[in-house]
């Protein structure tokens, strides 16, 4: 029996037990079914154990020297390669991958650019205030779930920040205040009791709230004359009240807030918000938390600017990164690439159809564990072990705490982690280089 | 008071109390049964309310209903919230208080684990609506907080 961490989502969860029977896990205990669908993918029908290299419409089985060998040819030939995902895999590797895109002056970009690094752009201007999970556990009264379904994506979340009986709120439960803002009533608002809130607002319409809410939150019985954002006094009144009168207020962000609403960033305007509370709310502070998805969303954010002094979208030339304005959108929309290596993710299937059209029409090198959109049309195919199970490393959880993963079992057929493979990847372009 | 609402409200002394209210106190703490107030269980108005009554005190001496906490496996998607909210895992399994998984192998009383991402019930004698007195007897918090809607408490 042995402890360790699940990889399934960025909560990282590091009280899971696994019995082993030899190299076959046995039992999987008190991690959630998403959680335990990561395990499962050890042994699925949909997990690849050798290289391919694409020939017309099949894949062809091909040995490691043959697919190292022409890892290096592709990377060669190509001038202006575009490096993509990492958001699934070790810090360790995340390391390498950057290693990687500055031997061969390409541009790398994570998952996160599209989902939480967009939020940490926002922050750089106005800073923010966050906590960390423990702080949560033992000192929030209020949280506020704003755009996002924590039962559907972290699903245990709300059991260890919600339940849990934290040092300074012994009751748990009882004294726990959660609201909830969305424009759908998800599985979340299950878990609410007599006095939370549930607060439907109207689609797109946050940045009004968050807006008005700057105006009056902090003046005391100043109300709108109108409903807000579809929110009418009382509510408005309520989360006024919770907002001004809370200890340790934790708001809990997810994509719901990423777009721009009327031209405005809501997030900025939370931060905002955030800062404004702070700063007259004399009994206690707020802070957020980015909800993120891939269980190592953050690290890249981590490994990259402290490698280089930037999170992300890096752009290297003569081994130097350089200035750019460019995104892994903006490079696939103008299709300033000629070559793609995509590492753990499945981007043909995830990204509109009119960019993953554009991301096809050039060669694609794929490091993945098992079959995708992206495996259908990839011209090279390197599988790896499954990060955080088949190999050790480390992985930023979603409240910018380094969590240590444990290996569990070996990979099958001596498959290489994801940096290994990196690595040894960029050993071979340097030979090639110097002309051993 | 949430037996009294189910009682007939109308203080006729049937049952030898006073009030429906005195009624519903001793109710809560056992020292009567249902069936004492006979308005209630003989008049057809009071089905419903009999009904609901029967399921909020659980099973009573000389009664053989018996208490059954059904877990969903289709719904429940192992988030483990049953697990930490449960105030006999949080009394005996103390890493419930921070939100982790109990420690395995399970304690004698704790009542739920998840295992391969499916909630289990392990130990139900050790369930407040049967080792428990008075109010705490009454406890419902795992269904009621589970955001699947996977557990049901009933009795059959
Ligand atoms: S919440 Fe996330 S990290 Fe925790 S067990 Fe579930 S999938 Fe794994
Ligand atoms: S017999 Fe029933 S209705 Fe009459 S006083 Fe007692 S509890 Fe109330
Ligand atoms: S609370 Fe519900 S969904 Fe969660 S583990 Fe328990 S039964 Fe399953
Ligand atoms: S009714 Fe209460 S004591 Fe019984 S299992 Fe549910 S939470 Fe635990």
């Amino acid at each position: 029996m042995e402890k360790i961490t699940c990889t399934g989502c960025s909560l990282l969860c590091d009280d899971i037990i696994v019995k082993k029977d030899g190299s076959n896990i046995e039992e999987i205990i008190g991690a959630c079914l998403k959680g335990v669908e990561r395990f499962e993918m050890i042994s699925s029908k949909h997990r690849v154990l050798k290289p391919y290299i694409r020939d017309g419409d099949s894949l062809e089985e091909i040995d490691w020297d043959t697919a190292l060998n022409k890892v290096v040819e592709l990377i060669n030939k190509s001038n202006n390669p575009l490096l993509y995902g990492f958001s699934n895999t070790t810090c360790e590797a995340q390391l390498k991958a950057i290693e990687l895109a500055r031997e061969i002056n390409g541009f790398i970009d994570s998952n996160s650019t599209i989902c939480q690094g967009k939020a940490l752009n926002v922050a750089k201007e106005t800073g923010f205030t966050t906590s960390t999970l423990t702080e949560v556990i033992n000192k929030s009264d209020v949280m506020i779930l704003w755009g996002f379904n924590a039962v559907e994506s972290i699903p245990r979340l709300l059991n260890k920040i919600l339940f849990s009986r934290g040092k300074f709120r012994m009751t748990g439960r009882e004294i726990k205040t959660i609201i909830i803002l969305d424009p759908i009533k998800t599985d979340s608002f299950n878990v609410m009791g007599p006095r939370d809130i549930a607060l439907l607002i109207e689609p797109d319409k946050d940045i009004e709230l968050i807006e008005t809410l700057k105006e009056i939150c902090c003046t005391e019985n100043a109300l709108p004359s109108n409903e807000v954002a579809g929110l009418d006094k009382d509510d408005f009144k309520r989360l006024q009240t919770n907002l001004t009168n809370s200890e340790y207020i934790s708001i809990f962000v997810g994509q719901g807030l990423l777009k721009n609403q009327e031209g405005k960033n809501p997030l900025k305007s939370l931060f905002e918000l955030i800062d404004i509370i702070n700063e007259r709310n004399k009994k206690g502070r707020a802070s957020i938390i980015l909800a993120g998805g891939h269980f190592n969303m953050m690290g890249f954010e981590h490994v990259a600017l402290s490698n280089t002094g930037q999170n992300q979208s890096l752009s290297f030339n003569n081994h130097q990164l350089i200035e750019s304005q460019e995104t892994i959108i903006s490079k696939i929309e103008n299709k300033d690439f000629d070559l793609s290596i995509i590492l753990g993710t499945d981007p043909i299937s995830h990204l509109p159809m009119r960019l993953s059209k554009k991301l096809a029409s050039k060669p694609i090198i794929l490091i993945d564990n098992s079959r995708s959109g992206t495996y259908l049309i990839a011209d090279l195919i390197l599988p790896t072990s499954i990060s955080g199970l088949e190999t050790d490393g480390t992985a930023i959880r979603l409240d910018n705490v380094p969590i240590k993963l444990k290996k569990v079992i070996d990979a099958p057929q001596n498959l290489l982690s994801d940096e290994d493979l990196l690595n040894k990847i960029i050993e071979k372009l340097r030979e090639k280089r110097e002309g051993i | 008071m949430e037996l009294y609402k189910f009682l007939p409200q109308t203080n006729c002394k049937k049952c030898g109390k006073p009030t429906c209210m005195a009624f519903a106190l001793d109710l809560l703490k056992r020292k009567v049964k249902i069936k004492e107030c006979t308005p209630l269980v003989e008049e057809d108005k009071y089905k419903e309310k009999l009904e609901k009554l029967k399921e909020l005190v659980g099973d009573e001496e000389g009664e053989e209903k018996e208490l059954r906490i059904n877990v969903n496996e289709d719904d429940c998607d192992g988030c483990g919230i049953c697990v930490t909210v449960c105030p006999v895992n949080a009394r005996y399994c103390y890493s419930t208080l921070s939100g982790k998984a109990p420690e395995y192998p399970p304690d004698s009383h704790q009542l739920f684990v998840v295992k391969k991402g499916k909630c289990e019930l392990l130990a139900l004698e050790h369930c407040r609506r049967i080792a428990a007195e008075g109010r705490e007897r009454e406890c419902r918090v795992c269904e009621t907080y589970c955001p699947r809607e996977a557990i049901k408490i009933e009795y059959v």
